[in-house]
């Protein structure tokens, strides 16, 4: 195995004098071994890998943006969703390189912050955090707009709030998935398998009826639509929009240092998640698309993949498929969530954040202080409503990380220093990690200005908080 | 010639568990393999709780040693943070060459002990805990069966014959060995009823089995009713394992 020590050891003070942690001194299949012969268990297996990486991004791509998408790119939304998910494999494959090399908690902030240096890896790291943050407003608000539907489907209509129904749902969920991390459970991963496994089962069965009808098996017409309908180009902005729909494999890097054999797993579990989603989604938007024409598509909005349902299979089809997308967005939100506290804690490790941050609790064991700080933020953003606007930023963060992952393989590559050795090499060096890290960037190019505004605050924010609190730390290995 | 046999003690070394009175001296003669672990939840990193007990952890896992090297054992120690208690023991077990574990409980004279042999296959190792924890001590040690229907009672003898011959060959007291065959309808409730007369007790581990998963494993069955320390002997590990 790889020596995960990027080099030299981390040094320097932040304000409160605090110093990085030390690197383990090894790496094996089923460990990662500290100094004075401490030792951390790997315990999440290739399944558990996969439903982080499939649990988390299954939830937008086909429960929250086939109307949306639909609007924008009428039919030729399928497109933007495989040039995502196209985007997400050129990253996704230099990720599982440098994971295998580095397989520490944090994922592509560690990658970042070892290889390229520290106030990049502040910028990716503080970003990650926010991003993530982000991501689960954005699948709460979802979540919410489901459990309206549900409950229009038994009846009953919560109207006369000051609030829309769906926000106020989606603040219920904030605080209650956040008060579950804390106060948790055991057998969250457990559950967290058995949802994606129902998902794929009820999505599988779904769409394979979904496509015999498309294709005029049970003799009933297509809603005839031009593939363009709206032009080119909104197929790219499209594409932008719904990248979030594909930031679930680089969950799984962040929780790299509790992956059973890194070096075979976390390859396998970040590319085997984003193709697997990839084909889901693009089938799904072929679906949507062809029972009903891409506008009226667009008018049922988030829970549009519902009336799709009810349309092919009647009421069961819709109750199924709102189970679903329950299921679905509930999953994506948790699994943001304990990524967003993975990733405090990987900050909080080095120095970029205060220690306390990482704090566990004596009752229950579980780092509430992180979790509060993914909870706290994801509650005011759902409360904003902007569901474009919190995926777009969600994606902005996460593709300035994926950009420089692909740098962080491109310098590491051309300096060849002793400490990195990777078990998995990728093919198409170098040609992979530049269109990754190009596609990255130019997506972004593609979102509303809103969004991009927001991002480059935070990017500037993350910059001045590192000049600020840890200007002296230095995590950057020899490379 | 005896050997020192590796027995792992697993410890929950922050939830206050302590070793009882009497196990250091118990196993005075073997090669401890300390294993102090911490079960974290899963939506905590084991390095968060790593940063936060560890100091705390490794004091603790000094006194311990202490106490075992002071009785006279070797001592490996192991610290790990996890998620599966279960994994990091069969994990330590395989690593260290584990020939048993011990599920520690008070014990105030080392008089008597009994073996349960279950069948010819895994003897050779439960031989080798016998020999190597109690052959130095003055317990006697009864070799106990428990006969399965169609078993005959020379069959059951010669089993435990086999095994008293083993150790009488490696330098085991005779007059400390005996020997006693028991016909009941289930073998562990037979064990339990058994260990009523004993100070500690030596077991193999079963197979997996529907029934384990329903009612526990048979060690653990007894060890919650036996009041007092329950070697465990541990199959021998295939070498390549998922």
């Amino acid at each position: 195995m790889s020596d995960p020590a990027a080099g030299d050891e981390p040094v320097g003070e932040n304000i409160a004098g605090e110093a990085p942690d030390p690197e383990p001194e090894s790496v094996t299949d089923e460990t990662t071994v500290y100094e004075n012969d401490v030792e951390l268990e790997r315990t999440i297996g290739l399944v558990g890998g996969l439903a982080i990486g499939i649990g988390t991004m299954i939830g937008a791509g086909i429960f929250v943006f086939p109307g949306l998408a639909a609007t924008e790119a009428g039919p030729a939304a399928a497109l933007s969703f495989a040039i995502g998910g196209v985007i997400a494999l050129l990253v996704a494959l230099p990720t599982s390189e440098l994971a295998t090399a580095m397989p520490r908690s944090g994922g592509g902030y560690y990658f970042v912050s070892r290889s390229i240096g520290t106030s990049y890896g502040a910028i990716v790291g503080l970003g990650l955090w926010l991003g993530l943050v982000f991501a689960s407003a954005f699948y709460l608000v979802g979540l919410g707009h489901y459990i309206v539907a549900v409950l229009a489907e038994v009846g009953v209509s919560l109207s006369g709030l000051p609030v829309p129904p769906h926000v106020l749902l989606g603040l219920v969920f904030a605080v209650a998935l956040t008060a579950l991390s804390v106060g948790g459970t055991e057998n969250t991963a457990k559950l967290q398998n058995v949802i994606v496994i129902v998902l794929l089962a009820i999505l599988t069965g779904f769409l394979t009826y979904g496509v015999l009808d498309a294709a005029g098996v049970f003799g009933r017409e297509s809603a005839p639509t031009e593939f363009f309908s709206q032009g080119q180009l909104p197929v790219l902005t499209t594409a932008a929009l719904v990248f979030t729909s594909y930031l679930g494999f680089a969950q799984v890097a962040t929780v790299a240092g509790e992956i059973k054999k890194p070096s075979r797993n976390l390859p396998l579990a970040m590319v085997g998640s984003v193709i697997v989603v990839t084909v889901f989604y693009v089938v799904t938007i072929f679906v949507a698309t062809s029972s009903f024409g891409a506008d009226r598509l667009g008018e049922f909005g988030e829970t549009a993949m519902v009336e799709v349902a009810r349309d092919l299979l009647g009421l069961p089809g819709a109750v199924l498929i709102l189970f679903a997308g329950l299921l679905a967005t509930f999953s994506s939100a948790n699994a943001s969530i304990l990524s967003a506290s993975r990733s405090v804690y990987a900050l909080s490790r080095d120095a970029l954040l205060p220690r306390w941050a990482s704090r566990i609790n004596l009752r229950y064991g579980t780092p509430h202080i992180a979790l509060g700080m993914a909870g706290g933020p994801i509650f005011v953003l759902v409360a904003t409503d902007q569901v474009e606007i919190l995926a777009e930023v969600a994606s902005f963060l996460h593709l300035v990380l994926y950009a420089l992952i692909c740098v962080a393989l491109l310098m590491l590559r051309r300096r060849d220093p002793a400490w990195y050795d990777p078990d998995f090499r990728i093919p198409g060096y170098p040609v992979v990690p530049i269109l990754g890290a190009l596609a990255s960037a130019g997506l972004i190019v593609f979102m509303n200005r809103a969004s991009i505004m927001i991002g480059a605050a935070i990017m500037a924010g993350s910059y001045l908080w590192f000049r600020y609190y840890a200007a002296d730390v230095e995590l950057k290995g020899d490379v | 010639m005896t050997e020192r046999p590796s027995v792992l003690i697993p410890i929950q070394v922050l939830k206050g568990e302590s070793i009882p009175d009497g196990v250091p001296k118990l196993l005075a003669d073997a090669n401890v393999v300390l294993l102090g672990y911490h079960v974290i939840p899963e939506q905590t990193a084991p390095g968060q709780a790593r940063m936060q007990f560890e100091e705390r952890a490794t004091a603790r896992m000094d006194e311990l040693e202490n106490l075992f090297e002071n009785a006279g054992a070797t001592v490996e120690r192991r610290l790990v943070f996890t998620h599966k208690a279960q994994q990091t023991i069969n994990r330590i077990s395989h690593d260290e060459d584990c020939l048993a574990v011990l599920i520690p409980d008070t014990v105030a004279e080392m008089d008597d002990v009994l073996v349960a042999v279950r069948g010819a296959v895994g003897i050779d190792r439960l031989a080798r805990v016998v020999d190597g924890v109690f052959s130095g001590s003055e317990a006697t040690v009864t070799l106990y069966h428990v006969a399965r229907e169609g078993e005959s009672d020379a069959d059951a003898q010669t089993l435990l014959d086999g095994l008293a011959d083993r150790l009488t060959d490696n330098g085991f007291d005779e007059d400390r060995i005996e020997t006693r065959v028991e016909r009941e309808q289930d073998p562990v409730d037979a064990i339990i009823d058994a260990t009523v007369d004993f100070d500690a007790l030596v077991m193999g581990e079963s197979d997996p089995t529907l029934a384990t998963f329903v009612f526990g494993l048979p060690a653990d069955q007894v060890a919650d009713q036996f009041l007092g320390p329950v070697f465990v002997v541990q199959r021998e590990q295939p070498e390549t394992e998922e």
